[in-house]
């Protein structure tokens, strides 16, 4: 456009040739800007290919009444006639658990406890702990004091064991998972946090906010959580695989969400005792964790491809 | 710097309180009665008041808490409900074998995550294979792994032991898989640390004054590689030590993991305490030996607060 209304020397860039036209800021449309941008904008493949299969598993998990009763025993087709469960074939496309029970049924759903929990616990720990962050770096002194040293005690718990015994205190099902994954999960964030809202402090426009008077809660508000967001969006697919993993592990670990709800770390504590003779009951659930953790993965390193600013915050953390 | 230490012993002096504290009020509202755990079953109850009085567990929770608090200060971890045995003597041995294993899966994490950074590093045409073998890695839950090695190398292959135990074939498969789940984060630090100092300047210096590749690898590459990777092992030998929980679970290696989880179930609380005070003083002290081994190798440390 820009070379249209120019006129010729095509080589200079755009607003340096011929005068532009004189149009409100809003109106301006400059071309090799917006080609540039299109050049960004192109989604990185890490970001496609991990929605798309994230999408893939949600439609499935809403979609997971469709397939049938999760707990539905059937003890005529499900058993074959020496009472072992039968192998996949004919609507038993991945075979039957050892209660005759359909393992592809239970699978949907265990993708679907497993999306829930994600999805839920993430955005409560990265809340908690971003609100912690903030806190702490901003207002120093003693809420620092406090805070912080929770995060510590939060950082040095022993994940797993500290998530047994939490888990003995509670009973069974997705509140608990999502409670304990909350309470183990929300002071690394708040690390992240505090470290950024540091660094943003000694930065002008703090200072400036300061100097015009504002209100403490009005500069975390408007100043240094909007910085903070974009940190958050890229770190909250790297906790949500991490969430989805521990959730697995609880309930491998009979900790998180018991039978006979299906969840995918439980399906394959059940499949164990077949591992000699069945693998697939432990390999499909095991799968089935992988492709979710490797989906959000995914999505992490495309945001991170996407916003060049976020690459320091690798998914090892630092 | 013996500031910097000094402020971060007390941290973690302060971090192991707090875990302490926050374990025991765990502890104490895990349902279930210790008393009816350790005594027979249809027992009179005048005997379950015994025992009771005989635990303190009768006594109100701050009561409980001074004492077991008193105790701790000189050393003294408490009585195992079940085995009858001083809790410390009950974890000495198992901290051992988890000690073996969580050795043996720092040694192979490094092994394979470090030549898979340095290959990374050296070698653009690897490199984005090495990137989809990390992210593949990194999206395994470890009990997975761990099933999936033994399914292969224990159920169809049938070279690896199945039944468990601390013996040193036993000890091949929980460190692979300590090792591949541990290698993607040291495959990374390395080459980001190696790809930094290969475009450095002082790289630079050192081959236009004609020094051979591989001293200027061993001397200004590798070396710096050195100080985040002491760091990461510090960090990894101190939760290791916690319990590979998982890990000794699928593989029945008798550690201080597998001991927590059985104590659990048995409402044995001075062994569970125990387990997770051991555990908590593992991570920081091994946190504060990297820090210390860091400063010896890396001079630019010892200027942080």
């Amino acid at each position: 456009m820009s070379a249209v209304t120019s006129g010729g020397s095509g080589a200079s860039p755009p607003g340096l040739g011929a005068a532009p036209r004189r149009r409100a800021p809003w109106l301006r449309a400059p071309a090799a800007d917006a080609a540039g941008r299109r050049a960004i904008r192109r989604w990185p493949w890490q970001l496609v290919a991990g929605v798309a299969v994230l999408v893939v598993l949600a439609g499935l998990a809403i979609a997971a009444p469709l397939f049938g009763s999760p707990t539905h025993q059937d003890l005529i087709h499900g058993l074959g006639p020496t009472g072992l469960p039968v192998g996949p074939g004919p609507g038993y496309p991945l075979g039957a658990d050892l209660l005759g029970r359909n393992e592809l049924v239970r699978l949907v759903y265990g993708i679907r406890v497993s999306l829930i929990v994600a999805i839920v616990s993430n955005a409560t720990s990265i809340v908690i702990g971003a609100a912690v962050g903030l806190f702490a770096g901003y207002f120093r002194g003693p809420v620092e004091q406090i805070l912080m040293r929770f995060t510590d005690i939060g950082l040095a718990l022993p994940y797993t064991l500290a998530g047994l015994v939490i888990a003995a205190v509670m009973s069974a099902g997705m509140t608990r998972v999502i409670v304990i994954i909350t309470v183990l999960f929300w002071s690394y964030p708040a690390r992240l946090v505090y470290g950024e809202v540091l660094r943003l402090r000694t930065r002008g426009f703090v200072e400036a906010g300061e100097a015009m008077g504002a209100r403490g809660m009005a500069i975390v508000r408007r100043h240094l959580a909007p910085h903070v967001t974009s940190m958050m969006i890229a770190y909250s697919p790297l906790n949500a695989a991490a969430a989805v993993a521990f959730e697995a592990t609880l309930s491998y670990l009979s900790a998180g969400i018991n039978p006979p709800t299906a969840s995918l770390g439980n399906m394959i504590s059940d499949g164990q005792a077949a591992i000699s003779y069945r693998p697939l009951l432990v390999v499909a659930p095991g799968l089935a964790i992988m492709v979710l953790t490797l989906a959000f993965l995914l999505v992490g390193e495309g945001i991170k491809a996407y916003n060049p600013d976020l690459r320091r915050l690798s998914w090892l953390g630092g | 710097m013996a500031r910097g230490l000094i402020r971060r012993l007390v941290f973690g002096l302060i971090a192991i309180a707090g875990v302490i504290v926050l374990a025991f009020l765990l502890e104490f509202v895990v349902p279930g009665d210790p008393a009816r755990a350790i005594a027979p079953r249809a027992t009179s109850l005048q005997v379950l008041a015994n025992i009771r009085a005989q635990l303190h567990l009768n006594q109100p929770l701050i009561v409980q808490f001074a004492g077991y608090f008193g105790n701790l200060l000189r050393g003294n971890l408490g009585t195992s409900y079940i085995q009858h045995q001083p809790v410390a003597a009950v974890i000495g041995p198992r901290l051992l074998t988890t000690g073996v294993l969580a050795l043996a899966g720092v040694v192979a994490e490094v092994i394979i995550g470090g030549s898979l950074g340095i290959l990374a590093a050296l070698y653009s045409r690897v490199r984005a294979l090495i990137g989809a073998v990390n992210l593949t890695l990194l999206a395994v839950p470890i009990f997975v792994l761990g099933l999936l090695l033994l399914l292969l190398f224990g159920f169809k292959l049938g070279i690896a032991p199945v039944s468990g135990g601390a013996g040193p074939a036993e000890l091949v498969l929980p460190a692979l898989t300590l090792g591949l789940i541990g290698a993607p984060w040291y495959a990374q630090i390395v080459a980001d640390q190696m790809q930094e100092s290969l475009a450095s300047s002082y790289v630079r210096t050192a081959v236009s004054k004609g020094l051979p590749d591989s001293y200027i690898l061993r001397r200004h590459v590798l070396r710096n590689v050195l100080s985040p990777a002491i760091t990461m092992v510090g960090l990894d030998l101190g939760s290791y030590l916690s319990g590979v929980v998982t890990v000794e679970v699928v593989f029945v290696w008798p550690g201080i993991g597998l001991l927590a989880v059985n104590s659990l179930h048995n409402l044995d609380r001075p062994i569970v305490m125990g387990t997770v005070i051991v555990g908590a003083v593992a991570v920081v002290f091994f946190n504060l030996v990297a820090d210390v081994l860091r400063m010896f190798v890396d001079p630019r440390t010892r200027e942080e607060p």
